[in-house]
């Protein structure tokens, strides 16, 4: 069970903030954001501009394997425009 | 001193004002490692400051204010430019510009997971 929060533009795809999602425990970061669509189809257009940030740190959609502890954020990160 | 304001029109459209998101925790995080990164790089830096602005911004206020102090100038004026463009490509912080009708969430070009290509 992980923390997934939403921001900017996904959030307002996903229509929420933040929830609660089961997920395996060892997962791609690739398959980890399929699962999110499954839940939220309308994030899909925004899978090329977006990275996650897994207990704060950023990680590219792909291959990588993440292992998850159960109550870990994982952040959605559209591209940032801060200062 | 580097102080970001905001301008009042992008592509002949006119700006309202600025609404500013963050992913707070992390935010915090990534500019205090900007920081050790600054202190690393540049050790007589005496004094950083860095505050970012949350919520609406209206046109012409600032958004953003990074300083630093060191005993001689070319030290601070370095850093001061590493963290601008370090915390735009790293902090996670989103910028919607408000106009009349409609609305835009910014990318910054530092970005590199942004669709460049437009």
């Amino acid at each position: 069970q992980v923390s997934v929060l939403y921001f900017a533009r996904s959030a307002e795809l996903a229509g929420l903030r933040s929830e609660t999602l089961s997920v395996p425990r060892q997962i791609t970061s690739l398959q980890l954001w399929e699962e999110i669509v499954k839940v939220h189809p309308r994030l899909a257009v925004i899978r090329d501009q977006v990275v996650f940030a897994v207990q704060q740190e950023y990680v590219l959609l792909g291959d990588q394997l993440l292992v998850l502890q159960p109550g870990d954020e994982v952040a959605i990160i559209p591209p940032i425009s801060g200062g | 001193l580097c102080l970001g304001t905001t301008r009042n029109n992008f592509e002949g459209k006119k700006v309202i004002h600025l609404e500013y998101e963050a992913y707070t925790s992390m935010a915090e995080a990534e500019i205090k490692k900007i920081c050790r990164d600054v202190r690393q790089k540049w050790p007589s830096v005496k004094h950083i400051a860095v505050h970012h602005r949350l919520g609406v911004v209206p046109i012409t206020e600032a958004s953003v204010i990074i300083a630093v102090s060191s005993p001689h100038r070319a030290e601070s004026l370095e850093a001061v430019m590493y963290c601008i463009n370090t915390l735009k490509a790293s902090v996670p912080i989103w910028k919607k510009e408000i106009y009349e009708d409609e609305y835009s969430w910014k990318e910054n070009k530092e970005c590199f997971w942004a669709n460049s290509e437009k």
